[in-house]
């Protein structure tokens, strides 16, 4: 039972991962709406500087650093740097939680797929076994320890507490009973690492004879119920981060003659539009191009 | 504890007040300042305009939305305002923010870091209605309870509750210019959700599904300009009449021959100045002409309308609007034939032209355009006008108009100049693309209806002149002339307004201007200085 639910937590999120990402993707191109500073500005960046401010800048090559960009990203999705920068407070919080919840578990997670496939026993065995004990571990101790600052800050911070709602609670203490239960898991079983990886095994081997003790199961069919959950909310926002970084705030190409862009902007002025108000009565029979060609009365 | 302000209030008790800012909640200003506004009161909405118009978020009215008649006008309403939020989520009536918007209400983790970055939000004394996130929240609540499919009541459970009424919209509406879309919530994101943009989307709404827009941005404003050919009024007949008699004027102050150039064809460069200039600020229409032709510059100002004015109201609340002005600015260019078109000292013109509307003009629409900073630059250290810097040996301080430093990422070229041409020239803190908003921008410059001044003044544009008056700290005496160099038509507006409001010539000795009047005056060419400390 617990093997089928492993397959249909992995299913289900990554399914929903692509959905997800697919559902954006396919959104239309959107006007420009750029926001220094931009990374990819070389030499530029560190001040917030763009391609505008060279005189006749359409006359120049472009300048781009794409090392800039995944520097500027790694920082964020390793250390948070926005929130360290802009709320210090919430990140005390969130780092521990993004990046030894997160972060770390899923190394942990990565690793004992890596000896489950890789097969390794002996020495080599107990010194990844311990490996991913100390990276679980620590993982479940700043992920908790995070979890429960975010709740304490949602249920006592002026600020935040009024724009909290149930289901803000309910993902907090989902995650806090996963890492509860991994912690407790950990400390109650002797061969915890080992049977999670030969569960990992059975996993790959499509065995489903092998047995978990009680409170590993409950842990695992915890992070599985919250992997199938995942994709149906907000905290899905590690992809649509990728977009409002790349697709909004650093997009910042200009229209060229003759180019995609120009062909897909035609698409779209050629749509018919239906808002109503006077100056536009647009009725679904009026494309963009016809209302903003439109004289208006004198 | 100050008492928090539900979300779930919004839509309750429309004929009371949600909340009210009061002078006292206010961070102090420093003195002479503190005595100055204490003694100054803030005008009350009286019975009667409260009895016709909607009164019931604040205790400001920017709008004088007038109140429906009856039930069923309310009803019509509030489905318009549901047929409206629905269109914002189509392709086909909102392909050009479809993206950035749908990110933003999906994904918001309500941790409010944009608050603290927000200066209406921080200077209202922390005044719940005034975070980005709460007109963003009432939208997301809006949209996820009567927008999108499914139970609503699961919807309240993940999402809370909202009442959708004529409350509610009435408020909403009013909410909407409360905010001065400066995207320094934005910036602040770690997620990268942009709530000024929900502001934007909002107004977007209101106008082109209601019909509801301000009188200053809509009748007065981009109708106004596409019927006449400029918001100030000015047909093209009285524009080139006015600048005749600037170009005059100032031929008899400098003893140069001072003369603008008209619808020169094949010309190198069209020059857009924001009319407003024009008519409140001629000194830098004037320098603009004297430093081009000094410089040898092949010009050009359109009189096609609306081309005399760069201004675009549109892009504080309608996309359409927006449209209609930017294709008819670039089919004059085209018509003239020029190689690039300059952006006069105006920020939203920028944003306007250079970005928001480069995506619509296509095919041979598409003429370069450029800001006035590296073209201004690029004059200034050409070597062809000899300049003497000890000319402007007067503290300086830069405001960064959020629309040309934020949104376009324009902030050496200006600074450069600055640097060489003003040897007191000195930075607010902070600058650049953290700086804080004039109080005027997203138009509440030129939108001074019933108390919104008092609120403007007071409440949006404090931050700024708190930093203003640090800039200057170390010559507070009003003796010695302090210039700030605001190169921007609306923020120059808001900037005017906050000093008259608090005499800050009187008790500091404040000037503000744009960045080409500095440039004019440090030129060797000139024997009067250019700018003139008496009004």
């Amino acid at each position: 039972m617990l093997i089928l639910l492993s397959y249909a937590a992995v299913v289900v999120f990554v399914v929903g991962a692509v959905y997800r990402t697919w559902k954006i993707r396919r959104m239309p191109m959107h006007l420009r709406w750029e926001l220094a500073p931009v990374p990819h500005e070389k030499g530029k960046a560190y001040y917030g500087g763009s391609y505008f401010e060279d005189h006749e800048w359409w006359t120049k090559r472009r300048e781009k650093s794409l090392a800039n960009e995944l520097w500027y990203m790694f920082q964020e999705i390793v250390f948070l740097k926005g929130i360290w920068k802009h709320k210090r407070d919430l990140w005390y919080f969130s780092f521990p939680f993004h990046f030894g919840g997160l972060y770390l578990v899923g190394a942990s997670v990565g690793l004992l797929f890596l000896g489950a496939i890789s097969g390794l026993n002996g020495s080599f065995a107990s010194v990844l076994n311990i490996l991913i004990e100390v990276l679980l571990g620590t993982g479940y101790l700043m992920g908790g320890f995070g979890v429960l600052g975010l709740l304490y800050r949602r249920l006592n911070d002026p600020d935040v507490k009024p724009f909290s709602t149930f289901a803000h609670y309910f993902n907090l203490l989902f995650l806090l009973g996963i890492y509860a239960s991994g912690l407790y898991a950990m400390f109650s079983m002797q061969r915890f690492v080992a049977d999670l990886t030969g569960f990992a095994v059975s996993l790959i081997t499509f065995n489903p004879d092998f047995e978990l003790a009680a409170p590993a199961v409950l842990h695992v069919f915890l992070a599985c119920a919250f992997l199938i959950y995942l994709p149906f909310t907000y905290m899905m926002h590690f992809i649509a981060k990728y977009f409002f970084y790349h697709d909004i705030r650093w997009n910042d190409e200009p229209m060229t003659a003759g180019g995609k862009m120009e062909k897909e902007v035609t698409r779209l002025l050629g749509q018919k539009t239906t808002w109503s108000a006077p100056h536009i009565n647009g009725q679904g029979k009026k494309t963009w191009v016809d209302v903003a060609t439109e004289e208006v009365k004198k | 504890m100050k008492k928090s302000l539900k979300i779930s209030d919004f839509g309750k008790n429309g004929d009371r007040l949600l909340t009210t800012v009061k002078k006292d909640d206010l961070p102090p200003l420093p003195p002479p300042y503190d005595k100055i506004e204490a003694e100054k009161k803030w005008v009350e909405i009286s019975d009667e305009k409260k009895r016709r118009t909607t009164c019931n978020l604040d205790g400001f009215v920017a709008l004088s939305l007038p109140r429906p008649k009856d039930e069923g006008e309310e009803k019509q309403m509030v489905d318009k305002f549901v047929a409206g939020l629905e269109k914002l989520l189509t392709q086909e009536n909102n392909w050009g923010f479809l993206q950035p918007l749908t990110l933003t209400l999906e994904y918001c983790a309500k941790c409010q870091t944009c608050s603290s970055a927000c200066p209406v939000y921080e200077e209202s004394g922390k005044n719940d209605l005034y975070r980005p996130t709460y007109r963003a929240e009432i939208w997301r609540r809006l949209v996820n309870k009567y927008i999108k499919k499914g139970p609503k009541w699961l919807a309240t459970l993940k999402h809370g509750d909202i009442d959708l009424n004529w409350t509610t919209i009435s408020r909403l509406y009013e909410l909407c210019y409360r905010c001065t879309m400066c995207r320094r919530c934005a910036q602040s994101c770690p997620m990268g959700v942009d709530n000024a943009l929900v502001t934007h989307e909002l107004r977007k709404m209101f106008s082109q599904e209601l019909g509801w827009a301000p009188k200053e941005l809509h009748e007065s404003g981009t109708m106004k300009q596409l019927q006449v050919g400029s918001s100030t009024g000015m047909s093209q007949l009285v524009v080139k009449d006015n600048l005749d008699f600037i170009d005059e004027d100032y031929s008899e102050i400098t003893g140069l021959e001072v003369k603008t150039p008209w619808d020169k064809k094949d010309a190198d460069v069209l020059l857009i100045h924001n009319a407003g200039e024009i008519m409140a600020w001629p000194e830098n229409p004037a320098a603009f002409t004297i430093l081009l032709n000094a410089a040898g510059v092949n010009w050009t100002l359109a009189s096609e309308e609306p081309s005399y004015d760069g201004v675009n109201y549109g892009l504080f609340y309608d996309d359409f609007q927006l449209a209609r002005i930017a294709l008819k600015h670039a089919a004059s260019a085209k018509r003239l034939g020029v190689k690039k078109v300059i952006m006069g000292e105006c920020g939203h013109q920028h944003k306007a032209m250079m970005t928001i509307s480069d995506r619509i003009l296509i095919g041979d629409m598409n003429i370069p355009k450029e800001s006035c900073f590296p073209f201004l630059e690029e004059i200034v250290f050409s070597g062809k006008i000899k300049f003497d810097p000890s000319k402007n040996n007067f503290p300086v301080t830069l405001h960064d108009p959020c629309n040309i430093t934020r949104n376009l990422g324009i902030v050496k070229p200006q600074r450069r100049i600055l640097r060489y041409l003003c040897p007191q020239f000195r930075e607010m803190t902070p600058h650049g693309v953290d700086n804080y908003c004039c109080g005027g921008g997203s138009g509440f410059a030129i939108m001074s209806g019933n108390n919104f001044p008092d609120w403007r003044i007071s409440v949006s544009g404090r931050r700024k002149f708190k930093q203003i008056l640090d800039a200057f700290s170390d010559h507070p005496a009003p003796e010695v002339k302090k210039y700030v160099c605001a190169p921007c038509s609306n923020c120059k507006g808001q900037i005017r307004d906050i000093f008259a409001y608090y005499e800050a010539d009187k008790h500091s000795g404040l000037k503000y201007g744009g960045l080409v009047e500095l440039i004019v005056n440090a030129m060797v060419d000139l024997k009067e200085p250019f700018i003139k400390w008496e009004e």
